[in-house]
C-alpha cells in the first residue's frame, strides 16, 4: 500500500467538497483497501464517511429506506427485508463471509470493482487499467461474462445489486450541488473509453442510500447464487428473482443475472416471456433459453450458460411452487 | 480423553509464533521478486531505496555474498526463472517502510525467453516382470489419461522467521517442520558450524510439507541481521506464500491396467509427467510412481515418471507427496475396471490384495490391516446397498513407520518426568502423544510429564516432521529412555533400526456419499468415512484431528481447489486465498473415523505408527468414483469443478 493522507470531516458537505479522483471516501473498506494493497488504487487521501452516512434500515409506506453505511449483516437479518424482500436478504446472506459482511457497506457494496484475476493482478496491464486490450478475452476466461463483454470481460461481483435492481431501487445520492435520486438501473452503466468503470457515480459524489418501492404482499423474491464452494465465493452466476402472481398469471416479474456481464444484468427477453404468462415448466423454460439468448461465451466459461438457465428455472420454480411460496 | 496440551495456549491466543515475536529494535524484512517468469537482472540501483529514512540495509546480487542455491543457482541470483524469484530484501524499521522501499528499488530487468511446457528431465523407470507378456494375458485393458493440478500448501500460518546474532551465534525463531534441517543448511549457507546456530520452533500453524526445507527467507534475515546487527523478522505476505514458497506438482498419468475376467491383474504400465517448477527445491521429487508398484498384486509393471522443468515457482513436498497424486488415477482406474469386469470395485480390490511389499520384496509388518481397514469403510457406508452417489477408494503410503535417527532424553524424580526431543510439533499434538508415550512407559499419570520439544540447543537430534514420522520415531527411543530411567533417573535412548526383514507402511481405505445436481453441476458431500491403520492409535482425539483435516484438504484438492497460470504471462492468476478456494467451514461434510487401533509390534515396541499424511490420500478419487456413480460422468481431471461436471453431464 502506497502512503496517503486521511481525513475526517464533520459534515456531508464538508466530504464532498474534498472527494475527487484522487481522494476517495472510505465506508467499510472491505474493497478500498484490498485494491490498496493489491497496488491497484492509490489515492492520495482517503476521507472517513463512516461518521457522516446514514445507518440502518426503515419501512415506510413508500417503501424501504436503507441507509448507505448499513452493512450486509444487517440487511440480511433483517425482519422486514426477509418477510418482504427476500431476495436481498438471501443475497446478502450468500454474500462474502460473516466477517466481511459485519463490516462490508451496502453502499460500497454496489461501487465494488470487479474481482477479474488480470485487473487484480498489478502486474498484467488490462483495459480497465487503461490497456488497449482485455487479457481474459483469449485467457484464463472461466470467470468471465457472457453479456455485455467487450471491451472488457470482467463481471461485476455483487450479488445484493442483482436483488436491489430486481426490487426497481433508486440511490440516494449527494454531490455538490447536493442531493438528487439515482435510478440504480442508470447508476450501473457498461464501461466505456472514457469511463473505466461499471457505475456512472461521479468522482465527487457520495452515495447517502437507497429506497425499494413498497411491493404488494403477495411480492415473492429469491436469489440464488452458484460458488465454487458453499461459502465465501463470488457467483459464477447468481439469479435475483422477483415474481407477482395473479391466480396462476404471472402479473409483474423481474429477473436479474450477476456474475455474467460487466455489471448486473437484467434479463429482460426472459421477463417478457413470463409477462402475463401461465405460470408452468415450459414457460420457465422459455424464460431461461431467453435469458441466456445473447450469451457470447468466452474459450472457458460457456458452462455458465446452461448455469444461468437451471438457476433461473430453479428460481422460478421455487417461486411458483405452491409448497413453498 | 487425553486432549491435546497447547490447545488451550492456540485458542486463547497465547502460543507464540514466529511471527509473534517482539524483539527490543526489532526490524522488518521484505523480499523484492521477479516480476518476471525469466530474466537477467542487468542492474539494480538501491540508492533510492536505501535513502528513504528507517531503511537500514539493502541486500540483492549487487552486494551480498555468493552463497549458493538449489542446482547451480545463488540467493541473489542474477539469473531469475520464475514470476516470485527472489531479487532483493530489504530490512526496514516497520514492514509499512519495508514495502514502500521495496518499491523504490531500481531493478532492470532483461526479459528472456521462458517456458511452461516444461524441459523434459532424466526419467525415472522401475520395472518387474514382463509387461508386454502381462498385457497378452489380460482380457480386459483399460487405458486412461488422468490429471492433477498444481496445489498450494496454504497453511494459515505462512513462512516466516526472526532472526538475530549474539557475536558469532545465530538464533533463529522459525516457522519449520524441521529445526535441524534449518539449523544444518543455514550453518552451511553461511559458512558456520552448526553448533553456533539455533533453531527454535514453540508452534507452527501448518507446514504441509512446506516447511521441511530451509527457504532462502531464513538466509536473508540472518544476513540483514548480521550487517543491521538488529533482530530481524522476515515473514512472507500471502502472495510470496502462493508463488514462491513450494506446491503440489501437477501430474499427467497415463496408465493401462490389464485384468483376467476374474479381475486378476496382470499389468500395470504408467507414464507419468510432473511438473516441477523453475527449481530443484529439495524434497519435491515426489514419488508419484510408487503406489502403482505396492498397492495391488501384479507381476507385471512398468512405472516411469518424468520430471519437467518449468518457469513457475518450484515443487515441494505435500502431505502424502506423489501418492495423493497418483492414487486419484490408480483409484479412479480401479473404478473404471470393475465397471468393463462387471466386478464390485470393493471385490476387484480384495481380488489383487497382497501381503508383500512388491518392491522391497518382503512382508508387510501389518499384512491383513489394510484388508480390515476396506471392510471397515465399507460396513459403515454399508457399500452393500449400492445406492448411487457412494465411491470408495483404497491407499498405501510407504511412510508412517518412522525410522532412525533420533534421540530423546528422560527425567524422571519424584514421580515426574521430563521428556526433551528435538522435534518440533508440525500442529498434530506431538507433545500430546509423546508424554502419553513416557506416561505409559513410567507408569504414572500423563500430566506427570512434561514435554519440552521445538529447540535445537540440547543437542537432541529429531527428525524433520515428515513421513508421518514423529510418533513411530521418538515414541520408541521415549519409551527406552522412560524405562531406563525409571531405574536411573535420567537417560537418553536412540532410535532403533527398523526390522530388516519386513516392510513398514500405513495404509487404509475411504467411502464418500454424495449427491450431484445434474442441473448446476454442485457436488454435495454428505458423509466421508474414514478406515486408517495407524498401528496403535495413542490417542484417538489426535488421530481423529489428522483424519478430519487430512479429508478436508483432500476435499479442496478433489473438488475446488487449483492454480490457475496464464500462459502468455508466465502470472499464476490465484495466489490469493480468494480465487485459490481452499475448503470453507460450510463444505466439510459429516467426517466419520471408524479406524481401528491395530497394534503393529513388529514395525516398533510401541505398535505406534503415523498418521498425518495418510488421511489425504484416497478422497479424492472416492469422490471422483462417488460423482461417477451418482451422474454417470467420469471426470479424469482434478479438480472436479461445476464447469467440467455441466459440460459431462452435458455431453
Amino acid at each position: 500500500m502506497r502512503v496517503f493522507r486521511y481525513s475526517a470531516p464533520d459534515t456531508i458537505g464538508e466530504a464532498v467538497a474534498a472527494l475527487g479522483e484522487r481522494s476517495r471516501a472510505l465506508a467499510g473498506g472491505t474493497d478500498l483497501v484490498p485494491l490498496m494493497k493489491a497496488d491497484i488504487a492509490a489515492p492520495d487521501e482517503l476521507i472517513n464517511v463512516k461518521p457522516l452516512l446514514p445507518r440502518g434500515i426503515e419501512a415506510r409506506a413508500a417503501g424501504l429506506e436503507i441507509g448507505a453505511l448499513t452493512p450486509l449483516a444487517e440487511i440480511e437479518q433483517h425482519p422486514v427485508v426477509m418477510q418482504g424482500y427476500a431476495a436481498l436478504a438471501q443475497a446478502a446472506s450468500l454474500a462474502a463471509s460473516p466477517q466481511i459482511r459485519n463490516l462490508a457497506s451496502v453502499g460500497g457494496n454496489l461501487l465494488q470493482r470487479p474481482r477479474c484475476w488480470y485487473y487484480r493482478n498489478a502486474r498484467i496491464a488490462c483495459w480497465l487499467k487503461g490497456a488497449a486490450d482485455c487479457p481474459a478475452r483469449e485467457g484464463e476466461s472461466r470467470n468471465h461474462a457472457l453479456f455485455g463483454g467487450g471491451p472488457c470481460y470482467a463481471v461485476h461481483p455483487s450479488d445484493v445489486a442483482p436483488a436491489l435492481l430486481a426490487f426497481d431501487a433508486a440511490l440516494r445520492v449527494h454531490g455538490r450541488g447536493g442531493e438528487r435520486i439515482l435510478e440504480l438501473a442508470d447508476f450501473f452503466a457498461l464501461p466505456e473509453a472514457e469511463r473505466r468503470r461499471e457505475t456512472t457515480l461521479a468522482d465527487d459524489e457520495l452515495i447517502l442510500g437507497l429506497r425499494l418501492p413498497p411491493h404488494p404482499g403477495e411480492t415473492r423474491s429469491t436469489y440464488l447464487k452458484a460458488m465454487d464452494r458453499k461459502a465465501w465465493g463470488f457467483a459464477l452466476v447468481g439469479v435475483a428473482c422477483v415474481l407477482r402472481l395473479s391466480g396462476r398469471k404471472i402479473a409483474h416479474a423481474r429477473l436479474v443475472l450477476a456474475g455474467v456481464a460487466p455489471i448486473p444484468w437484467r434479463a429482460e427477453a426472459a421477463e417478457r416471456e413470463l409477462l402475463g404468462a401461465e405460470a408452468s415448466e415450459a414457460r420457465f423454460a422459455a424464460a431461461a433459453e431467453a435469458a441466456v439468448q445473447d450469451a457470447v461465451p468466452l474459450r472457458h466459461n460457456s458452462y455458465k450458460v446452461p448455469l444461468t438457465k437451471a438457476l433461473v428455472r430453479k428460481a422460478l420454480k421455487a417461486l411458483t411452487d405452491p409448497a413453498c411460496k | 480423553m487425553i486432549t491435546r496440551r497447547e490447545g488451550r495456549a492456540k485458542v486463547t491466543g497465547a502460543a507464540r509464533y514466529a511471527a509473534d515475536m517482539r524483539l527490543p529494535g526489532m526490524l522488518y524484512a521484505r523480499i523484492v521478486r521477479s516480476p518476471h517468469p525469466h530474466a537477467r537482472v542487468a542492474r539494480i540501483d538501491a540508492a533510492r531505496a536505501a535513502a528513504l529514512p528507517g531503511v537500514r540495509a539493502v541486500l540483492s546480487s549487487a552486494d551480498s555474498p555468493a552463497i549458493g542455491w538449489h542446482e547451480s543457482s545463488r540467493l541473489f541470483d542474477t539469473t531469475v526463472r520464475y514470476v516470485g524469484d527472489e531479487v532483493a530484501a530489504i530490512a526496514a524499521d516497520t514492514p509499512a517502510l519495508a514495502e514502500d522501499a521495496a518499491r523504490l528499488l531500481e531493478v532492470r530487468y532483461e526479459p528472456l525467453a521462458f517456458d511452461l511446457g516444461g524441459q523434459r528431465q532424466k526419467p525415472k523407470l522401475e520395472e518387474r516382470g514382463q509387461l508386454a507378456r502381462g498385457l497378452r494375458e489380460a482380457d480386459v485393458v483399460l487405458e486412461a489419461e488422468y490429471r492433477t493440478q498444481t496445489a498450494l500448501h496454504n497453511a494459515l500460518e505462512p513462512h516466516g522467521c526472526t532472526a538475530f546474532w549474539e557475536g558469532d551465534r545465530l538464533t533463529v525463531y522459525e516457522s519449520t517442520q524441521g529445526i535441524f534441517a534449518v539449523r544444518d543448511e543455514v550453518a552451511e549457507k553461511l559458512g558456520l558450524s552448526p553448533e553456533r546456530v539455533r533453531v527454535v520452533t514453540e508452534h507452527m500453524g501448518g507446514g504441509f510439507g512446506a516447511k521441511q526445507i530451509a527457504w532462502k527467507h531464513t538466509v536473508i534475515a540472518a544476513l540483514l541481521a548480521q550487517r543491521t546487527g538488529r533482530p530481524v523478522q522476515l515473514v512472507l505476505e500471502r502472495t510470496a506464500e502462493n508463488l514462491a514458497s513450494g506446491n503440489r506438482n501437477a501430474t499427467c498419468q497415463k496408465l493401462r491396467l490389464g485384468a483376467k475376467r476374474d479381475g486378476t491383474l496382470t499389468a500395470i504400465d504408467v507414464r507419468i509427467d510432473l511438473e516441477q517448477g523453475a527449481y530443484s527445491a529439495g524434497g519435491e521429487d515426489s514419488d508419484v510412481i510408487g503406489t502403482y508398484l505396492t498397492l495391488y498384486r501384479c507381476g507385471n509393471v512398468r512405472a516411469e515418471q518424468t520430471a519437467l522443468a518449468t518457469n513457475l515457482g518450484p515443487a515441494v513436498a505435500f502431505r502424502a507427496p506423489g501418492y495423493a497424486e497418483a492414487n486419484f488415477a490408480l483409484e479412479s482406474a480401479i473404478d473404471e475396471l470393475a465397471e468393463r469386469l462387471n466386478m464390485d470395485a470393493i471385490e476387484l480390490r480384495l481380488r489383487n490384495y497382497t501381503s508383500d511389499d512388491q518392491r522391497e520384496g518382503k512382508p508387510f509388518t501389518s499384512p491383513e490391516s489394510l484388508r480390515r481397514c476396506i471392510a471397515r469403510a465399507a460396513q459403515a457406508i454399508e457399500w452393500q446397498q449400492k445406492r448411487p452417489g457412494l465411491g470408495f477408494a483404497a491407499h498405501d503410503w510407504a511412510a508412517g513407520g518412522g525410522w532412525p535417527p533420533a534421540e530423546a532424553r528422560v527425567d524422571f524424580r519424584g514421580g515426574r518426568a521430563r521428556v526433551i526431543v528435538g522435534v518440533q510439533d508440525i500442529g498434530t499434538g506431538s507433545r500430546t502423544a509423546l508424554a502419553q508415550i513416557a506416561a505409559e512407559a513410567l507408569g504414572i499419570a500423563v500430566d506427570a510429564v512434561e514435554v519440552e520439544l521445538g529447540d535445537t540447543a540440547p543437542g537432541l537430534y529429531g527428525p524433520t516432521s515428515a513421513g508421518s514420522a514423529t510418533l513411530a520415531t521418538l515414541g520408541p527411543a521415549i519409551q527406552e529412555a522412560a524405562r531406563a530411567a525409571k531405574e536411573k533417573g535420567s537417560a537418553t535412548a536412540k532410535r532403533r533400526d527398523n526390522p530388516k526383514d519386513r516392510s513398514i507402511r500405513t495404509c487404509g481405505a475411504q467411502a464418500v456419499e454424495l449427491c450431484v445436481d445434474r442441473d448446476t453441476g454442485e457436488v454435495i458431500v454428505k458423509r466421508v468415512v474414514a478406515a486408517h491403520d495407524s498401528g496403535r492409535i495413542v490417542n484417538p482425539l489426535l488421530h481423529t484431528s489428522q483424519v478430519i483435516g487430512g479429508i478436508t484438504q483432500a476435499l479442496g484438492y478433489a473438488l475446488s481447489e487449483e492454480r490457475i497460470v496464464d500462459a502468455r504471462f508466465g502470472e499464476v492468476l490465484n495466489a490469493n486465498l480468494e480465487e485459490y478456494k481452499v475448503p470453507t467451514l460450510a463444505d466439510i461434510p459429516e467426517i466419520l473415523n471408524v479406524s481401528e487401533s491395530m497394534p503393529d509390534m513388529e514395525a516398533n515396541p510401541t505398535g505406534a505408527k503415523g498418521c498425518g499424511e495418510p488421511p489425504i490420500i484416497a478422497t479424492a478419487a472416492a469422490i471422483a468414483n462417488a460423482i461417477y456413480s451418482a451422474t454417470g460422468v467420469r471426470v479424469r481431471e482434478l479438480p472436479i469443478t461445476r464447469d467440467k461436471l455441466i459440460n459431462g453431464i452435458r455431453r
